[in-house]
């Protein structure tokens, strides 16, 4: 059963990885730029070091949480009455709330897809997006826009690897789990690469995500809500 | 306050419609026509808001391309 939980948060990890929407954002707005200034090759080429970009700060975000939840829960992995459970629980129930209702600037408004990050910052995105000339600067847009979702995702790094830690302990799925939940934040850009590919633009994919906005707040915020529950249940109780 | 740079507006809406996949001649026709169009209807005022343009030029561009119009209404809203 434990294993079950287990798994279960690090889905629900993944689902919340690949749900938000800072990521896509970025990516929609730098590959509609790249199209319009560069061939469909260079494009491509752009949007490859863009997604590297996001995987290779994943991958060391995940190993340095790895490291960080060691240390945080290294009473034999099992965060039985830890207060620090308790916290992170705080932290998982708070981002529920927040997402639910801070996570769009306007979350009824079926005009934009505003995210509830300071301006400043979404202008300078937005302004990288639109002078990418070469691959670093699309691996150094990629791996910004991901460090700026820290916010939302590093929580989620520590608890995920808590819990791949926990599960390495009675069963083997510890390493696929850990390259799935990396590889979960890549498919909305794959999708969204393939959707350009396919002959959509920005336009038609602009609506689509207003159209989802209520969908991703509810999915973001259940799962983290369901992540909270989950370690009540089978780690505290 | 700053003076309205129209080259940089219609580079911007070039390269917003060779992205959307509008061949170049159309996209430079309707382009250069929306912001004439845009710009008569807003000569009679003194001062113009980023705001009234984006709306003037969006307004004309709904004519010739709906999906052109909506990302040159919408880009910096995306994030």
């Amino acid at each position: 059963m434990n294993v079950l939980a287990s798994i279960g948060i690090v889905i629900l990890a993944m689902v919340i990885m690949a749900s938000l929407q800072l990521i896509p954002g970025v990516f929609a707005l730098f590959f509609h730029y790249a199209i319009g200034k560069y061939s469909l090759r260079k494009a491509s080429t752009l949007s490859l070091f863009f997604i590297l970009g996001t995987e290779i700060i994943s991958a060391l975000l995940f190993i340095s949480a790895f490291y960080v939840s060691y240390t945080l829960f290294l009473n034999d992995l099992n965060p039985r009455n830890n207060v620090l459970t308790w916290i992170f629980i705080g932290i998982f129930i708070a981002l529920s709330i927040a997402c639910l209702f801070f996570y769009f600037r306007h979350p009824h408004s079926k005009e934009d897809t505003e995210l509830f990050i300071p301006r400043k910052l979404a202008y300078s995105l937005n302004s990288r997006a639109k002078s990418i000339r070469t691959p670093s600067d699309a691996f150094v847009l990629g791996a910004l826009s991901n460090i700026c979702e820290l916010p939302i995702t590093l929580p989620l790094y520590i608890i995920t690897a808590t819990e791949i830690m926990y599960m390495h302990t009675e069963y083997f799925a510890d390493d696929l789990m850990t390259i799935l939940y990396i590889l979960a934040s890549t498919i909305p850009l794959i999708h969204l690469y393939y959707s350009f590919r396919l002959g959509r633009n920005l336009a038609t994919i602009q609506r689509t995500r207003i159209k989802d906005k209520i969908f991703h707040r509810f999915t973001i915020s259940l799962s983290f809500l369901t992540i909270a529950i989950l370690i009540i249940c089978f780690r505290i109780v | 306050m700053q003076d309205f740079d129209q080259p940089k507006l219609r580079r911007e809406l070039l390269l917003d419609a060779r992205a959307i996949g509008i061949p170049s001649g159309a996209a430079e026709d309707f382009v250069d026509r929306s912001i004439t169009a845009a710009m008569s209807t807003l000569s009679s005022k003194s001062l113009i808001t980023d705001q009234d343009l984006k709306r003037a030029i969006t307004k004309e561009l709904k004519k010739y391309h709906p999906d052109l119009a909506y990302v040159y209404q919408n880009r910096d809203k995306i994030i």
